[in-house]
Formats: structure tokens, sequence, C-alpha cells
């Protein structure tokens, strides 16, 4: 679905901000990328969305390569990105508008703009909303805004950049929510965040620093390895909790818990 | 505002259409009785629309102190017979007459473009002007009509969001010690500049998110199906009427 190979961008000034990436990533897979700030995760989503072109090697969405400008508009549609910043995306004055942007265009007809608009506004639970100005809504239901505005033009893939680091506890939850329901419907997700309990739920966790990739391969396996902090997140409690019953000995080191539900299991098996 | 009334209903073409020829109308005439009657219409216009006059009010406050500059400066410059005399001033009936007509003017053409605003959505009102620029041959000077429509519906969008920015800056300048009124140049600098640094980054995000979501400026369709009725089409002759009688 996404063939990524030596993929390394530099700017204007000459500083690196990629560092030959190479990466395969299958339909249907749910990818999570984390790592500090600055260290090329923002940067490498842009690279998938079309935003921007690589200074060296390639980024091939669905056979379409990035650097051809004739199927930016395609690969956009394809892979839509949701941004960390909700209100810095809204283009129009109600809900309703804003949402049907992107498929406006995509030139659907005024039917199909006003179907698609609905089954978003119901995917993210906002059809409430539809007439609101989205500079009224809370910081989670923004953010959902965002999300069905991708949802509208129906993508394959759909990038997250860090959409959860400026909500609160209950809205992070809604979104998560809502991603796992797109991911068990078979979208491709990449989902770019700094928080250690986003995380779990990846089929895949990729680690960055410094432009490069450092690590790939099963998210409880990389966790359970990995000291705190290094990689620009602290564990959340309920890991450290499990880390340090695994330390003790209490419980197995083949399977680290990694959310309550885990641990409770974990404990009322112990004998 | 939502409604589903007779000018609710009607094309946003009709009702650009509609808004210029008032306006050509209104800057036209300089009688009482004139104004008299396009008072009436507005009048029944807002009634049958059910819309609430505090919206009118709001839309004229700002300007307030503008239309009443303008009265003074007709009433106590214009010459003819004194009217009355405060000092070295003398108000006249003739200056009263032409203040109140220019008054009356800016002031009616404020109301009816309130009125299309309040009956017609911003993106109805946007494909609305695309559509009528669509014809005109703008795309030779490298500018399509739907990148047109687009400047002004960000237009319309980003005022209420530079407000918000200047208030979130001048509140965090004020915790910071700014006193505006005492300071009032460098209450301007230290709020100016990280206002337009700022406006500059929305713009980029904004840019950069439209990218994202498939922008080319061409090709577009639109949410709003644009159409004709039996009841536009009334009125633009209605209007061509209008502005013929003006005009002989």
């Amino acid at each position: 679905m996404i063939k990524i190979e030596n993929l390394s961008y530099h700017y204007p000034d000459g500083s690196s901000a990629l560092d030959s990436i190479t990466l395969n990533i299958r339909k249907g897979e749910f990818v999570a990328i984390a790592g500090k700030n600055g260290c090329g995760k923002s940067t490498l989503l842009r690279h998938i969305n079309g935003l921007l072109q690589p200074s060296e090697g390639s980024v091939i969405i669905k056979g379409m390569d990035t650097s051809d400008n004739s199927k930016l508009q395609e690969i956009r549609r394809t892979a839509a990105m949701v941004f960390q910043d909700p209100q810095s995306q809204f283009i129009g004055m109600t809900v309703e508008d804003d949402i049907a942007f992107g498929p406006e265009n995509l030139g659907f007809s005024t039917s199909e703009i006003k179907k698609r608009v609905s089954n978003a506004l119901g995917s993210v639970g906002m059809s409430a909303y539809r007439y609101n100005t989205p500079r009224t809504l809370s910081g989670g239901q923004k953010q959902k805004v965002a999300l069905a505005s991708v949802l509208a033009m129906e993508p394959e893939i759909i990038l997250f950049d860090e959409v959860t680091s400026m909500l609160d506890s209950g809205s992070r939850m809604d979104i998560l929510s809502l991603v796992r329901q797109l991911h068990e419907a078979g979208t491709t997700i990449i989902y770019v965040t700094h928080l250690l309990e986003e995380l779990v739920h990846a089929d895949r966790l990729m680690l960055m620093e410094n432009g490069r990739m450092i690590c790939n391969g099963d998210p409880r396996e990389i966790i359970s390895k990995i000291s705190s902090g290094r990689f620009g997140f602290d564990a959340p409690p309920i890991i450290e909790l499990s880390k340090r019953l695994v330390d003790a000995g209490i419980l197995e080191p083949s399977f680290l818990p990694l959310s309550k539900d885990e641990l409770r299991e974990a404990i009322c098996q112990l004998k | 505002m939502p409604g589903k009334s007779f000018l609710h209903r009607l094309d946003p073409r009709t009702k650009i259409i509609g808004l210029m020829a008032v306006s050509f109308c209104i800057l036209k005439v300089s009688s009482f009785e004139i104004m008299l009657l396009i008072s009436i219409i507005f009048s029944i216009l807002v009634i049958a629309c059910h819309l609430p006059t505090i919206h009118f009010a709001r839309s004229v406050r700002p300007m307030l102190p503008f239309f009443i500059f303008i009265f003074l400066m007709q009433l106590l410059f214009t010459e003819g017979s004194p009217l009355f005399e405060f000092g070295l001033l003398t108000g006249t009936y003739e200056g009263f007459l032409l203040g109140s007509i220019l008054a009356l003017r800016f002031i009616f053409l404020i109301l009816f473009a309130a009125l299309i605003t309040a009956t017609t959505s911003p993106a109805g009102i946007t494909a609305g002007v695309e559509r009528l620029l669509r014809p005109l041959p703008i795309r030779y000077v490298g500018i399509s009509s739907h990148d047109l429509a687009m400047m002004m519906s960000l237009s319309l969008y980003f005022v209420p969001m530079l407000f918000d920015s200047f208030r979130d800056l001048r509140d965090a300048q004020i915790s910071r010690g700014l006193d505006i009124k005492k300071e009032p140049v460098k209450a301007i600098m230290s709020l100016t500049v990280p206002l337009v640094r700022m406006s500059l980054r929305s713009v980029n995000e904004v840019a950069l998110a439209m990218e994202s979501r498939c922008y080319t400026g061409e090709g577009r369709s639109s949410m709003y199906l644009l159409e004709f009725r039996l009841s536009d089409y009334a009125l633009l002759v209605l209007y061509c009427m209008l502005l013929f009688l003006l005009c002989i």
C-alpha cells in the first residue's frame, strides 16, 4: 500500500529532516510512529500526503509516486491527513461547509457531497452540530470535525499527526476509539503520537530519532525493552507498574500488560 | 440565520444581483419620499423573514460615529437658510436635508447587505459569487472564479479568527505589564508585530490544510445547488424594470 525507499529530506538551509527511511506498510495495517519533537515524524507524514516531495528516494502510495505532480490529487484523496491543531485546518464557516470542502474539491455532485457530509458527521457522532460554527466547538469536537472532513473524502489511508496532543483525557479516548473503529473497518492507519498508551493498539510501532528510523516492530516488544523517556515519551503508570511487576518476578516476562484490562487479567491469573 | 422564508429560498445569485440593484437605487435617489418607500420595503422583508431587529442594529452600530460625522459635516458646512446657530457654527436647512439623505443612504446600504447575509449562508454567497464571476474572462489574467470566491470566503472566516487572536494577544501583553493607555505607541508595536506573525503562520497552515484536502482552484463542485426558479426570474425582471425607471 505504502512503499518508502531511502527517503531523505533536506530543508532549504541544508539541514536534514529525514535520513534514508525505508518502510513498507500493508493495506489495513495500524502503524504508530513515535519520537521526540523535531525527530521528523510530521515531515514523514507530509511526504506520504504529498505535501512535501523527497530530496532523495521515493514515496509510492498505491503505485503512485508522490514526485509525480499529476498524481498528487489522487494521492491526497487516497492518503488523507488529520493535523495536530484542528483550528488551523478549518476552511468553512459552518461544520457542514468545512466537511464538504474535500468532496467539493474532488468535483462530486451536490447530492453525493450531501450524502458524504451526513455519513462523515454520523461516523464521528457530530450530526447535531452540522450547522454550528467550528470556532464555537470544544477541542475534542473540533478534532472530530477535522476527522469527519477527512472521512468525507473516503480515504483508504488516514494519517494522524499528534491529533490528541491538545485534548483532555475524555476527548482523547473518544478520538482513539474512532481511530480503532476505522482500523477495524479496514482503513490503513498511520498514527503519530507522544503518548505510550496510544501506541499499544498499533500493529506495528516505529521509533524515530534525528530523522532516522531506529526501531520498527511489535509495540509490546519494543515498549518492554525501551527505557522510559528516551524517545520523547514517558511510560504511563500502568506500563511502569507492569514493568516493575515483571522485574520483581511477579508477572511473566513473556507478556507485558500494557493496559488496565490486561494488567487486571494478568493479576487475576496469579496463583 | 436559518429560516424558510421567501428570501431564504431565493437563489443566492438573485439576492446578490438584487443587492447591487438596490444599492444603485439607493445611491441614485435623493428624495425623502423614495427613502421612506425603501424603508417600508425593508421593514416588510424583515418581518416576512422573521428576522430579529437586533441583528440589523448590530450591523449599523459600528459605523454609527461615521454616519453622525457625515451628517454633522453636511449640516454645518452647507450653505443655505439658517436653522440654528451654535457659536461660530450655523446649521442650515439644506445641510440638514443633504446630511440626512447621505447618512440614510449609507445606513440602507448596510441594512440591505445585512438582510442578504442573514438569509444566505456564507457558502451560498460564495457559490453565488463564483457562478456570477464565471463568465468573466478573469482566467486570462491567471485567476479563476473559484480562487476569487475562495478568497472572499476565507476573508469572511478569518476576520473573527483575527479578532480572537488580537484579544488573546492583548490579554497576554496586559498580563505581562503592558499599559495600553499610558504607552499607546509601544502597545501598537507589541500587538501588531506578533499579530501579523500569527496571521502569516495561520495563512500558511490553512494553505497546507487546503492543499492536503485536494484544493487546486479548478474543477470544484458545490454542496449548494444553484437553481433559478420562477420567483428568481420574476425578481430579475423586476430589478431590470426598477433600473430602467431610475435611468429614464
